[in-house]
C-alpha cells in the first residue's frame, strides 16, 4: 500500500530535481573518485541508471567517509525504483553525517515507498516534506495530523491529485475513527443513532434509516440537522408530507437556516403546494442570496401561481450567477416555456437555443435513469 | 367557465359517495382465466423479457359482453441460440382469448378462435383492436419482437390470420399499436410503436458484479410505422411518405386525439429514455413532431423523461386532451395539461402526480370516472423495469402496488386500489366488464396471473356510448364525445400495450339526464338532448348531416 506507483512516480522524481545540486559543496575527493562521480552524473542525464548505479558505487568504495557518495548512490537506485537498495546507502549516510537534510528526505521517500511508514516519518519530518509526511501519517492512523501536513503541502501545490486523494481518504478515516469511537462508547445516544442512520442514507437502505433518526429525535428532539435528514430520507422516497413536517420542525428550531427553508419550500413545491413553497423559499433567499437552487424553485413556485414576472425575475438571476450546467440548463427550459406562453416567440426560442447548447455540450445528457 | 365546471364537479363528488369504506375496486379471480404472461427471464437479461404483455377488452362475438385477450410472452433459452425460437406452438405461450360467459365466467376459446400458436419466431408484446374493415367485428392487431399478426375477425367466433395479405407484419421490435383514422376516410389506418434496433444476438448486460436490464440509450433508436388502409383488406406503409420515419426514437406507448381541434387525429408517442413525440396531424397525410415546440416533450425541469405507457384524455372537462405519460422512478409521471392552442404545460406538481409517482415504475395507464362522479380518474399498473432493482437502489423495488388516484377538481388522490398485493404490472386495459355502469379494469403481470379490478360501483349515475360510424369509421374512433361538460375522444388505444372497451363511459353524478354532443371524424355534428342515465346507448353518426 506505502509502496504505491504513486508514491513512487512522483515523490522520487520530485527528489532528485532537490537533490542534484547541493551534493559537491564544499567536499574534496580524490581525482579518480570525481571522474566516477562525473560519469555518474553523465549517465543519470541520459537516464543510464545502471551506468550510474556502478560509477556512485565506485565513488562510495573510494571515499567511504564521503556521505554525498552515499546519498547520491541512493538516489540512483531510487531512480530505478529499487528501494530496496537504495536504503543501505541512505542510512549509511546518516550515519556518517546526521544532519544530511537531502538523506533524511530520500530516505522518508524510501522508507514509504518500502512501506515503513513508521520508520519514515522522523526522516519527513526532519526534511519538513508535508505531503509525503501526511501520508505516512494517513498509513500509521494518525489522521489529524496527517489533514494538517496534506492541507500545508496543498498549500504549495494546489489541486495536486495525490495530495488530494490522501487528504480525502484521511478525511474519511478521521471521520470513521471518531464515529466509531463515539459508537463503543456510547451507543445508544442521539449523536450515534444519528451516525448509523447517515451510514443507511448514503447506502440508500431509507427503512433502517428512518429508524435511526427517530430513535434520535426520541433522545434529542431539538439535536440541529436531525429533522433535516429525516426529512430528507422521507423527500427521497417521495412521501412529501412527512418530508414537510421535519422541514417544517427543523425551520422552527433554526430559524436561521437557509436550507431548512429551502427543503421545506422544496417538499411544499413537490406537493403543488406553491403558494406556501414560495413563502418558505423566498425566506431562504432572503438568509442566504444567491443560491442557484433557491432561485430556481423559487421561479418555479411563483411560475405554478401564474406570477410570471416574479418567475422570470427569479430565473434570470439565477442565470447571472450560473451560466454553464445542468441547471441553467434547466432554467433556460423554464424560460422558454415562460416565453412561450407569454407569446413571446423570439425570446422562447433563444432560450430553446441556449438549453439545447447546454444539453448538447454534455453538461446533462443523460436521463434520470436508474438502470444506467 | 372552467371554475363553474369545477364547481359542478365538487357537487357531484359529494353526491356520489363510495359506499361505505370498502375500496372502490376489488381484485377478483373470474372463474376460467388461467393464463400466465411467461415472460421466460434468464440470466441473460434480455431485454424483451421485461417488456410484455398486453391485453385488451373487447366484444368479439357481439354478444354485449366484453371479453379478454391476453398477449403471452414465450420461452427464451439461456443463451438464446439464432434462428430465434420462443416455443410459440407450445400451448403454454400462446396468446389467449377467453370469452365471456352470461355468467360472468370465462371460456378458454383460443383454439376454436383460430388465435393458437402465433409462429416460434414471435415473442408477444401488444394488442391493438379496430374494425379495421368496417364490418361490425372488432379485428385483433397483436404486436411482437418479431412479425405482428393481424386477425380479421370473421364474426363467426373465429379469426383468420390475414397478415400477409394486408401487408402489416412490421418486423423488428414491435410494441404498442392503434388504430385510428389519420385521414378521416372512414377506414381505420394502424400505428405501430417500436422500440429500438435490437436482437438477442446483438443483447448487452449493463451490470456491474451483477446482470441487469440496460437502459434504451444502449441501442440504436428507430422508426414507428404507419399503415394506411386502403379499404380492401390491405394496407400501405406510410411510414416514410407520412413523414412518421424521420423522427427515430424508442417508442412504447401510443396514444390519440385531436389536441388542438382541427378535425384530424394526432399522434402522442411515449419514448422511453428520451424526450417523448407529439405527431401534429397536418391533414394532408403528413405529420409534423412538434412535441417540443408544444412543451410536451420534456418534463417541467427539461429532463427526458422514460416514457412508457401513456394516455390522451381530458382530466380537468376543458375540452381539450391532454396527456399524462407514466416514466420510471425519480422522473415522476408527466401530466401535460393542454393549454390550448396546440400549447401544453406540464401540470404534475399541480395535479398531486409528482407526489405519486416519485419511486414507482408505471406502465398501463388510464383515465377514467372509476366513481362515476364526472370526473376522470387515474389508474396506473406498476413494477419496476429490473428484476433485480433492489441490488441498484434499495429504496426502489421491482414488485409495486398498484395505482389508483381519485380527481377531486383536478387533482389526483391516491385511495385503496383494492389490493395490497405488490406485482410487476404492465399492461392494463379499461372497460365494464359485467355491464353494471362502472369501470373495471384487467392488468397484466409478469410471470403471474392478469389482475381483474371489478369495480364496486357508487350511487352515482353514468352512461356509456357505443359509436356507430356510418360515415366516419364504424367505431367512431376519433369522434369527440361531449356529455353534460365532460369530453372523451372516442378510441381504444392508449396504456400500454394494451386496447380498452370501445365504449365511452360517462360517470353524471347526480344527474338523471345527460345531453350528449358528438363531434363525428366526418364532420358531422350530433346533439342529443335528455338522454336518460344509467344506459348503454348506442349513437349512430346520421347518414347526412
Amino acid at each position: 500500500m506505502i509502496g504505491s506507483a504513486v508514491v513512487r512516480a512522483t515523490m522520487v522524481v520530485t527528489m532528485l530535481m532537490l537533490c542534484a545540486p547541493w551534493m559537491l559543496a564544499g567536499q574534496a575527493i580524490s581525482p579518480e573518485a570525481q571522474q566516477h562521480w562525473d560519469a555518474a552524473r553523465r549517465a543519470e542525464t541520459q537516464k543510464q541508471f545502471d551506468v550510474a548505479v556502478g560509477d556512485y558505487r565506485k565513488v562510495t568504495e573510494l571515499e567511504p567517509t564521503f556521505a554525498a557518495g552515499f546519498v547520491a548512490l541512493g538516489q540512483a537506485f531510487m531512480e530505478q525504483h529499487d528501494f530496496s537498495n537504495a536504503l543501505p546507502p541512505l542510512k549509511h549516510s546518516l550515519e556518517l553525517d546526521t544532519n544530511l537534510v537531502p538523506a533524511h528526505q530520500l530516505l522518508g521517500y524510501a522508507l514509504l515507498a518500502q512501506g515503513y511508514a513508521a520508520e519514515a516519518i522522523p526522516h519527513l519530518e526532519r526534511a519538513h516534506e508535508q505531503g509525503a509526511l501526511g501520508i505516512a501519517q494517513v498509513e500509521t492512523g494518525q489522521f489529524a495530523e496527517a489533514i494538517t501536513n496534506l492541507q500545508a503541502a496543498l498549500q504549495k501545490r494546489a489541486n495536486d491529485p495525490d495530495l488530494l486523494y490522501y487528504l480525502g481518504r484521511a478525511s474519511g478515516l478521521l471521520s470513521k475513527q471518531s464515529i466509531d469511537t463515539l459508537l463503543a462508547a456510547y451507543p445508544d445516544s442521539a449523536r450515534a443513532y444519528q451516525s448509523m442512520a447517515e451510514n443507511y442514507l448514503v447506502l440508500r437502505q431509507m427503512p433502517e434509516a428512518e429508524k435511526q433518526y427517530e430513535q434520535a429525535l426520541k433522545l434529542r428532539p431539538d439535536t440541529p440537522n436531525l429533522h433535516l435528514e429525516l426529512g430528507e430520507v422521507f423527500a427521497r422516497t417521495s412521501r412529501w408530507p412527512q418530508a414537510e413536517e421535519q422541514f417544517r420542525a427543523e425551520s422552527k428550531l433554526q430559524p436561521g437556516n437557509a436550507e431548512a427553508a429551502y427543503r421545506l419550500g422544496d417538499a411544499l413545491l413537490h406537493q403543488g403546494k406553491s403558494r406556501e413553497a414560495r413563502a418558505a423559499l423566498e425566506r431562504s433567499n432572503k438568509l442566504q442570496p444567491q443560491m442557484p437552487e433557491t432561485l430556481y424553485a423559487l421561479g418555479k413556485a411563483a411560475w405554478l401561481e401564474a406570477d410570471a414576472s416574479a418567475a422570470e425575475k427569479s430565473w434570470l438571476e439565477l442565470l447571472s450567477i450560473e451560466k454553464q450546467g445542468e441547471l441553467a440548463a434547466q432554467t433556460h427550459f423554464a424560460l422558454a416555456g415562460l416565453y412561450r406562453k407569454q407569446g413571446k416567440t423570439a425570446e422562447a426560442e433563444r432560450e430553446m437555443k441556449q438549453f439545447e447548447e447546454l444539453k448538447s455540450s454534455g453538461s446533462n445528457q443523460t436521463a434520470s435513469d436508474p438502470r444506467e | 367557465m372552467l371554475d363553474r365546471l369545477l364547481q359542478f364537479a365538487c357537487v357531484i363528488a359529494l353526491l356520489a359517495p363510495v359506499p361505505g369504506d370498502a375500496p372502490l375496486l376489488e381484485v377478483k379471480s373470474p372463474r376460467g382465466i388461467d393464463f400466465i404472461l411467461e415472460n421466460s427471464p434468464t440470466p441473460q437479461k434480455y431485454l424483451i423479457e421485461t417488456m410484455p404483455g398486453g391485453v385488451a377488452l373487447l366484444d368479439y362475438n357481439d354478444d354485449g359482453l366484453l371479453d379478454i385477450f391476453l398477449v403471452n410472452g414465450g420461452r427464451i433459452e439461456n443463451p438464446m441460440s439464432a434462428p430465434e425460437n420462443f416455443d410459440r406452438h407450445d400451448p403454454r405461450y400462446w396468446n389467449r382469448l377467453y370469452r365471456q360467459n352470461k355468467d360472468g365466467t370465462f371460456t378458454d376459446v383460443t383454439q376454436p378462435a383460430g388465435l393458437a400458436n402465433v409462429g416460434d419466431g414471435n415473442y408477444g408484446m401488444g394488442v391493438a383492436v379496430g374494425d379495421y374493415d368496417n364490418d361490425g367485428y372488432p379485428d385483433l392487431y397483436v404486436t411482437s419482437y418479431g412479425k405482428n399478426i393481424l386477425y380479421h375477425n370473421n364474426g363467426d367466433g373465429t379469426f383468420t390470420d390475414v397478415t400477409a395479405r394486408a401487408g402489416v407484419a412490421g418486423g423488428g421490435w414491435s410494441v404498442s399499436a392503434g388504430f385510428f383514422d389519420y385521414d378521416n376516410d372512414g377506414k381505420l389506418d394502424l400505428f405501430v410503436t417500436r422500440y429500438m434496433e435490437w436482437d438477442t444476438q446483438h443483447s448487452k448486460d449493463c451490470g456491474g458484479n451483477f446482470h441487469t436490464y440496460c437502459p434504451p440509450g444502449e441501442f440504436p433508436r428507430t422508426a414507428n410505422m404507419l399503415y394506411h388502409n386502403r379499404g380492401d383488406g390491405t394496407f400501405e406503409d406510410v411510414t416514410a411518405r407520412s413523414g412518421i420515419a424521420a423522427m427515430k426514437g424508442h417508442g412504447l406507448g401510443v396514444a390519440f386525439a385531436d389536441y388542438d381541434g382541427d378535425g384530424f387525429t394526432d399522434i402522442f408517442v411515449a419514448n422511453d429514455g428520451m424526450r417523448q413525440y407529439l405527431f401534429h396531424n397536418n391533414g394532408n397525410a403528413t405529420f409534423a413532431e412538434v412535441g417540443m415546440e408544444a412543451g410536451a416533450a420534456l418534463n417541467l425541469d427539461g429532463g427526458p423523461l422514460s416514457g412508457m405507457g401513456v394516455v390522451f384524455q381530458d382530466y380537468d372537462n376543458d375540452g381539450l386532451p391532454d396527456v399524462i405519460v407514466t416514466t420510471l422512478p425519480r422522473q415522476t409521471y408527466a401530466v401535460f395539461h393542454n393549454d390550448g392552442h396546440g400549447s401544453f404545460s406540464d401540470r404534475g406538481l399541480q395535479t398531486g402526480v409528482t407526489m405519486l409517482s416519485g419511486v414507482t415504475s408505471g406502465w398501463g395507464v388510464g383515465l377514467e370516472d372509476f366513481d362515476n362522479d364526472g370526473l376522470k380518474d387515474l389508474f396506473v399498473a406498476q413494477g419496476h423495469v429490473l428484476d433485480n432493482v433492489e441490488k441498484v437502489d434499495p429504496s426502489l423495488h421491482y414488485l409495486e402496488p398498484t395505482l389508483l388516484a381519485l380527481n377531486r377538481n383536478s387533482r389526483f388522490e391516491s385511495v385503496d386500489p383494492g389490493t395490497a398485493a405488490l406485482v410487476a404490472a404492465r399492461g392494463a386495459a379499461f372497460g365494464d366488464i359485467n355491464n353494471d355502469g362502472s369501470i373495471d379494469v384487467v392488468t397484466t403481470v409478469l410471470g403471474g396471473h392478469p389482475q381483474v379490478f371489478m369495480n364496486r360501483g357508487t350511487n352515482a349515475h353514468w352512461l356509456t356510448i357505443t359509436l356507430r360510424g356510418t360515415r366516419s369509421n364504424r367505431d367512431g374512433f376519433g369522434a369527440r364525445v361531449e356529455v353534460n361538460g365532460q369530453t372523451r375522444f372516442a378510441t381504444s388505444a392508449g396504456s400500454y400495450e394494451s386496447a380498452n372497451d370501445k365504449r365511452l363511459h360517462f360517470g353524471l353524478g347526480a344527474a338523471k339526464t345527460a345531453k350528449i354532443e358528438v363531434f363525428w371524424p366526418s364532420g358531422v355534428h350530433q346533439v342529443l338532448n335528455d338522454v336518460k342515465a344509467d344506459q348503454f346507448l348506442e349513437v349512430r353518426e346520421p347518414e347526412r348531416p
